[in-house]
């Protein structure tokens, strides 16, 4: 008895041993999936697609009649939008036009902006809560990388965490902490933009804290609109990522925080677009260079 | 032989559908202050351990090893911490079963149990990595509670399903070939 007592006792020993294993090995910043995990998530995937498609057949059905009740409302007002975008487009037709001709004149093909857009549909969403994950249908197969940002049509949702063969882990931006982080920037007039990162989601007042690095002076107001920063590396400027609901201090007082609500509903999402930088990032290029030199 | 196969596909099924599970919610509760984790596969294993294991099998063990590895892989990439939790509260959850009968109330009741002893492993764990950082008592208002109601719920829906069927699969494996 006391040897079997004993033998319990040593099994969930090596139990605790293994766990803090593996919990430090997934741990460590890992760029790509070990080889069985890309298999598992790649069957899983494929699995969850198949089913997929009846349930959000279903609850697609039931938002319908949801829709339905206030479409009139909604109707009138869309229409007095569209007549007000009217005379938009044409003023950001002429832009867009003279822009580019500018543009040729100094030779600069690319910008920061330019983006090339992967389609992809959300196939499961994480049920640990804690982890704010999402899974689309995409993956290193279709030409996705981690980093990415995912973008919905009403703006930024999160990045990719993981990939693998035919799926990807998208981090949501309710899940975002220091170690999962973006820039983010407000444009100002004259030059006076404001730069800072996106660090955190705040669950009671529901809204993303956006960590105010540089601001020349303290000009951030409510109502202004945070968008993602091409210093972020993997992607475009210019995506909407929300706005300003209120500015405070954070706990040592040193910097301000703006509190901002995100443009996109993180709960409901069902399309998405990871976005893909068309501009070469200089960054890889020394990574390549490198290499070359080691070799 | 196909006997065999059918239970690890049960599961298999569960933890693919438990990535579905929160969009069939309406969406009020997921944007709330309320976290619900659907605990489907541990609900399942509960089932396995009181149904179909005997007293002195240890297939819901072995399953929730498997199956709580795979869990980790698909939807927190953190290895382990589902793995471990499950497989330990399923040992404990199949220890207190000896004792009892295996009929709704004591299902029930172990259910219960082991899905408060879950949340406050993985809760321990996750705060101890340094993943999750939210007071005990907002944890057990905000998370434990609703979690599981609704898991209980889910047990409540499938118990016609499955309590029947697990028994008469368990008087199906020879003797022989049971693993201790």
């Amino acid at each position: 008895m006391q040897f079997l007592r004993s033998k319990k006792l040593f099994i969930i020993l090596i139990g605790v041993i293994v766990l803090v294993a593996l919990i430090g090995y997934s741990l460590r910043d890992r760029e790509n999936m070990g080889f069985v995990e890309t298999i598992i998530n790649d069957t899983v995937g494929w699995v969850q697609n198949t089913i997929h498609a009846p349930v959000s057949y279903v609850t697609g059905i039931i938002s319908n009649i949801d829709d339905m009740k206030n479409t009139y409302e909604e109707n009138q007002i869309l229409r007095e939008q569209i007549a007000q975008q009217d005379s938009l487009l044409y003023d950001v037709q002429k832009l867009e036009e003279e822009n580019e001709e500018l543009r040729e004149i100094i030779g600069m093909t690319e910008t920061v902006r330019d983006y090339e857009p992967i389609h992809a549909s959300v196939i499961s969403r994480s049920p640990e809560q804690w982890m704010d994950q999402v899974t689309i249908n995409r993956g290193s197969d279709h030409g996705i990388e981690t980093n990415m940002v995912v973008i919905t049509a009403d703006g930024m949702i999160g990045k990719v965490l993981q990939i693998s063969n035919v799926t990807a882990t998208v981090q949501l931006l309710t899940g975002f902490d220091e170690f999962n982080r973006i820039s983010a920037t407000i444009t100002k007039e004259d030059d006076q933009d404001v730069f800072g990162m996106i660090e955190g989601f705040d669950k009671e007042s529901n809204s993303l804290l956006f960590r105010i690095i540089e601001e020349s002076e303290k000009n951030v107001e409510e109502g202004d609109i945070v968008y993602s920063s091409e210093k972020g590396g993997k992607f475009p400027a210019g995506l909407k990522i929300g706005e300003v609901k209120e500015i405070v201090s954070d706990q040592y007082g040193l910097t301000r925080i703006a509190m901002v609500e995100p443009a996109a509903d993180l709960y409901d999402i069902n399309n998405v677009v990871v976005v893909d930088r068309a501009i070469e990032q200089p960054q890889e290029m020394e990574e390549n260079a490198d290499e070359e030199d080691e070799s | 032989m196909i006997r065999r196969l059918v239970l690890p596909l049960v599961l298999f099924i569960i933890i693919v559908l438990e990535g579905v599970a929160l969009e069939l919610l309406p969406l009020q509760l997921l944007s709330g202050d309320y976290f619900i984790v659907p605990h489907w596969l541990f609900i399942f294993l509960v089932f396995v351990a009181v149904f179909f294991d005997h007293n002195d099998t240890y297939y819901s063990v072995l399953y929730a090893l498997i199956f709580g590895l795979l869990f980790d892989i698909v939807y927190t990439g953190v290895l382990g911490v589902y793995m471990f939790s499950y497989a330990l509260v399923i040992y404990i959850v199949h220890g207190i079963k000896k004792m009892l009968q295996g009929n709704f109330y004591v299902l029930l009741l172990l259910a219960t149990f082991g899905i408060v002893l879950i949340e406050f492993t993985i809760y321990g764990i996750f705060s101890v990595v340094g993943m999750v950082d939210i007071s005990i008592e907002s944890f057990m208002l905000n998370r434990l509670a609703p979690t599981i109601l609704l898991n209980l719920v889910f047990l409540i829906v499938i118990y016609p399903f499955s309590s029947k069927r697990l028994e008469k699969w368990k008087t199906e494996i020879p003797l022989g070939e049971r693993m201790r």
